[in-house]
């Protein structure tokens, strides 16, 4: 099939929303709730749909202060929520509902489209629950602007992170940022120097107790490069990336080769498992880290991120040419 | 004398024929010497012969008998920990006694103030024992000298035995022993024997959250002693009041047969070689020169460590010099001023500091001078400008270090009787000690007096810190007045106190408080404060931490009493181990070692991991404490 017009070709599959351009197919699913796969230039780019991020590996300190203990349901709902509604908007034109047969049957396969909007309504399993909105909005240059508005709620204990988790299938062989150096926090940031920098793997900082690690706040762009994949057909070694831009404010991410809950299990570095996978989160909003002690006293309160209120985020993802 | 296994039980004996404490001087034969090796000096580290008890009454009684067959025992690598070489088991623990769930002990003299507690130590299932034998000739040139067995540092009680002979006994683990092995020498085959027992009443002294070690942990050195030997050496600079003249006053003790019938010749040189003063005064048992004035001086500062040259030549009756002692000193002024605020050089002090504790992930606490050397490159490299020698007196090298290249110290004595008082958070002093008990006076007097004997002489050092989290009474207020009654150059510091105002008058310059909020340390400042104030533990390193630090640095721009703090803390105490399951080197922290009870990863606060690479925050410290080099 020939791309000429510079429009997204639309798959109105019956399990999914396919979207085509001249380098890259990305696949929507209904029954998955989610963005199933991002294929850019041959290369698969997700390994399960990305899915909200409510929890962070416990650190010491939120360890020592009980905070863990006071907002453990976000564990629960890091694991568990689940996708209860799914809205599609096709240039500008809202569906009432999802085009599954026999409402596609009147399509033929040469079905295009400037911007196609795709909305995943994730609902919490906390008490209360709340509402999270993933929106995907695919434009013809391949384009995904990602953004994800968290539904506040007076009754819901502070969160230990926010975010989309996008788990990629293989590891990364590096990843490049701009923004500032090191591992980052809102509260321990200020040493940090804003620059653009290459990191080798993907490193796990190597606190005696795994915990979370590897924070980059206020970032413009990350690229993030891999040579391997898990495509049996595929044996081409050249190296290929993918790049996160910044939507309308700079973006916070961590890439590790674990998700927090693996890392909430181990007591040892060693007890971490092999790393196979990258795990890419974008965090709309990044709690402090603390500092004052380690047994009683909580992250000063301006760097906590209250889930009373409405948090809103988006970045972009973009086909490096 | 004959040793006595019960003054592992008596808090009231804890040195036994040791020689007095006295500066740290080098001493070598000429000046050639000077930057390699003393002639006077010869190393007994190495391989030793070694038994393992896991019991005092297991211990080879007469292990120390010239004739004793020691075919049985083991080889032992000293200086190093006993448990680090497989006899024993690790155990890291936090503020509870290494016995915590498996003996029951209340320590001598406070339940019962009047009696003893017969077999606390000396029979005790926790008790082991290291039984150490060393075989040597005397080294070339120790012939005819007063020669002396100097251990820098042996954890925690320990009986020597000379050719046979019972030569003495010593306590506090982290404090050079002296013993004169004269009377006893031989050219050939010479049999040091040394038992080292993990536990004493000065285990209730030495309750520091760390790995629990014993054993012969430091250098082991023979001393040869010229006839005529600068035992002690007191150096003090003073700067005069306008800041840019000083006056030096130096003055030794002398030992040796012929201390009458030599000279010392002294020369101060300045960091570029000038000659600047000589001076000549005979020998005595003790000699003061006369002062010697500076019209202009170079002040020590972090910023500019600047180091004079003092030189003392020991001449005998024939012109021959027969010892040389080098001292770097340097002039700086600390004061606490009428406004409350401590001045240095003038100038208002701002702390920028680390507690440091000594640690390789390899060999625990027996660290090497290049393990030192890393450590002040990194706090040089990160703003660091002030170590708390957290819980007691380090390695000497690290001193002479601190003086070269401007590190603050904060000079902390062999002190912690934590689980005395503090109880899981709470605290009950009830068994309190020292406390303000006359039976643990004296032992906690010797560790402020070794400390201050042995360091004197060092310009970075400005605070004497008395200890750490042992409470407050009477006995600590005695230290702080020995210090008080010797050093008018620095000032003394202790924490604890906080629990005692009544105390206060009398225990600590400085208000000092550990992981004080900085809301608290606000109310503090804006109500009328008797005392400077220091944060002598913040920012507690654990894990991923070390958030918030620009609270505390508001303070120091806010208030010029707030003068910095000390973070907690420079190092991860974890420890390589071969994983087994994947074969890997990986670092283990406490309770690793099955030992029970155990405080676990609260071994791990450093700004650095074990491995002595930093952790991500240290650009965080590196920022703030450039702010107020």
């Amino acid at each position: 099939m020939a791309y000429t017009n510079n429009k997204l070709n639309v798959v109105f599959s019956d399990g999914t929303l396919g979207l085509g351009g001249e380098d890259f197919h990305y696949i929507f699913s209904y029954e998955r709730g989610g963005l199933e796969s991002m294929l850019i230039q041959g290369k698969e780019w997700l390994y399960r749909t990305p899915t909200p991020t409510f929890w962070r590996a416990t650190t010491d300190n939120d360890r020592g202060s009980g905070f863990v203990v006071k907002s453990a349901q976000w564990l629960a709902a890091d694991m568990f929520s689940t996708c209860e509604k799914i809205e599609l908007t096709v240039d500008n034109e809202k569906f009432d509902q999802l085009p599954i047969a026999p409402y596609n049957n009147q399509y033929n396969g040469n079905e295009t489209a400037e911007t196609v909007a795709i909305k995943y309504t994730y609902k919490t399993n906390t008490i209360p629950s709340t509402t999270v909105d993933v929106t995907y909005t695919v434009t013809a240059d391949g384009k995904i602007n990602i953004h994800q508005r968290f539904q506040g709620n007076q009754d819901l204990p502070e969160l230990p992170a926010l975010g989309l988790r996008l788990v990629i299938p293989t590891t990364a062989k590096s990843f490049d940022y701009e923004g500032l150096s090191g591992e980052t926090y809102p509260d321990r940031m200020a040493g940090a120097t804003r620059g653009t920098y290459h990191v080798e793997g993907l490193p796990v900082t190597p606190y005696i107790v795994p915990q979370e690690c590897g924070m980059h706040m206020d970032n413009s762009k990350l690229t993030i490069t891999r040579t391997t994949t898990q495509n049996n057909a595929d044996n081409n070694p050249q190296p290929f990336s993918l790049s996160i831009k910044k939507a309308d404010k700079n973006f916070n991410f961590s890439a590790l080769p674990y998700t927090p809950e693996e890392l909430e299990n181990a007591t040892h570095q060693e007890e971490l498992p092999p790393a196979r996978r990258t795990v890419l989160t974008i965090f709309g909003a990044v709690r402090g880290v603390g500092g004052i002690d380690s047994w009683g006293t909580d992250v000063e309160s301006k760097y906590h991120i209250s889930a009373k209120k409405d948090i809103d985020f988006e970045f972009n993802i973009e086909i490096n040419k | 004398m004959k040793a006595d296994i019960k003054w592992l039980d008596d808090p009231e004996v804890f040195r036994v024929e040791q020689l007095p404490a006295h500066s740290d001087h080098y001493f070598y034969q000429s000046k050639s010497e000077i930057d390699h090796q003393s002639s006077y000096v010869h190393s007994l580290n190495g391989t030793w012969q070694f038994n393992f008890a896991k019991t005092p009454q297991q211990r080879p009684l007469d292990f120390y008998q010239e004739d004793f067959d020691a075919t049985g025992f083991d080889q032992i690598k000293v200086p190093g920990h006993i448990e680090l070489a497989g006899y024993a088991q690790v155990q890291y623990i936090n503020t509870w006694y290494p016995w915590e769930g498996k003996i029951f002990r209340r320590p001598p003299y406070t339940v019962d103030p009047d009696h003893l507690t017969p077999g606390i130590f000396s029979e005790a299932e926790d008790n082991s024992v290291g039984s150490y034998l060393k075989k040597f000739d005397l080294p070339k040139g120790f012939d005819d000298k007063q020669v002396i067995l100097q251990f820098q540092g042996v954890e925690q009680a320990m009986y020597v035995w000379f050719n046979g002979q019972f030569i003495g006994y010593a306590e506090d683990s982290f404090t050079p022993s002296e013993f004169d092995l004269t009377p006893y020498i031989k050219k050939e085959n010479n049999v040091l024997a040394v038992r080292v027992y993990k536990h004493s009443t000065a285990s209730y002294l030495e309750d520091q959250d760390m790995f629990r070690f014993s054993g012969i942990f430091r250098d082991v050195n023979l001393l040869a002693l010229p006839p005529a030997h600068i035992n002690d050496l007191d150096i003090k600079p003073v700067v005069n009041e306008d800041f840019q003249s000083g006056v030096l006053n130096v003055a030794t003790k002398m030992i040796g047969q012929k201390v009458e019938h030599a000279k010392l010749k002294l020369s101060v040189t300045d960091a570029d070689g000038q000659l600047l003063a000589t001076q000549e005064q005979a020998s005595a048992e003790k000699v003061t020169f006369d002062q010697l004035a500076f019209s202009e001086i170079n002040l020590w500062s972090p910023k500019s460590p600047y180091l004079y040259n003092l030189m003392i030549e020991v001449i005998d009756e024939n012109g021959k010099t027969i010892e040389v002692v080098p001292y770097q000193f340097g002039f700086r002024k600390v004061e606490l001023r009428d406004d409350k605020v401590i001045y240095v050089n003038n100038k208002r002090l701002v702390i920028n500091g680390v507690n440091r504790h000594e640690w390789s992930a390899k060999t625990g606490r027996a660290i090497t001078v290049n393990d030192m050397q890393s450590d002040i490159k990194t706090m040089q490299d990160n703003n660091i400008n002030a170590d708390r020698t957290c819980h007691y007196p380090d390695q000497i090298p690290w001193y002479y270090l601190c003086d070269q290249n401007g590190i603050y110290l904060m000079a902390e004595n062999n002190l912690e009787s934590h689980g005395t008082w503090q109880k899981a958070g709470a605290i009950e002093p009830s068994v309190n000690v020292p406390g303000d008990n006359p039976h643990w006076l004296e032992v906690v007097l010797d560790r402020a007096r070794s400390n201050y004997e042995l360091f004197k002489n060092h310009t970075s050092i400005i605070f004497w810190s008395l200890g750490n989290e042992s409470w407050a009474g009477s006995d600590i207020a005695a230290m702080n007045k020995f210090y008080k009654d010797h050093d008018d150059s620095r000032l003394t510091h202790y924490e604890g106190v906080v629990y005692q105002p009544d105390l206060k008058n009398s225990i600590s310059d400085v208000e000092s408080r550990m992981y004080e909020k900085p809301e608290n340390i606000i109310e503090y400042l804006e109500n009328d404060p008797q005392k400077p104030f220091l944060d002598c533990e913040y920012m507690h390193d654990m894990g991923n931490s070390l958030g918030g630090m620009n609270s505390y640095n508001d303070l120091v721009d806010k208030y010029p009493m707030y003068q910095g703090g000390f973070i907690w803390d420079f190092i991860d105490q974890a420890l390589f181990v071969k994983d087994e399951v994947t074969g890997k080197e990986v670092l283990r922290y406490g309770g690793d070692f099955d030992e029970r009870h155990s405080d676990y990863e609260f071994s791990g606060d450093g700004l650095m991991f074990a491995d002595r690479t930093e952790k991500p925050a240290m650009q965080e410290v590196k920022y703030y404490y450039g702010l107020h080099k």
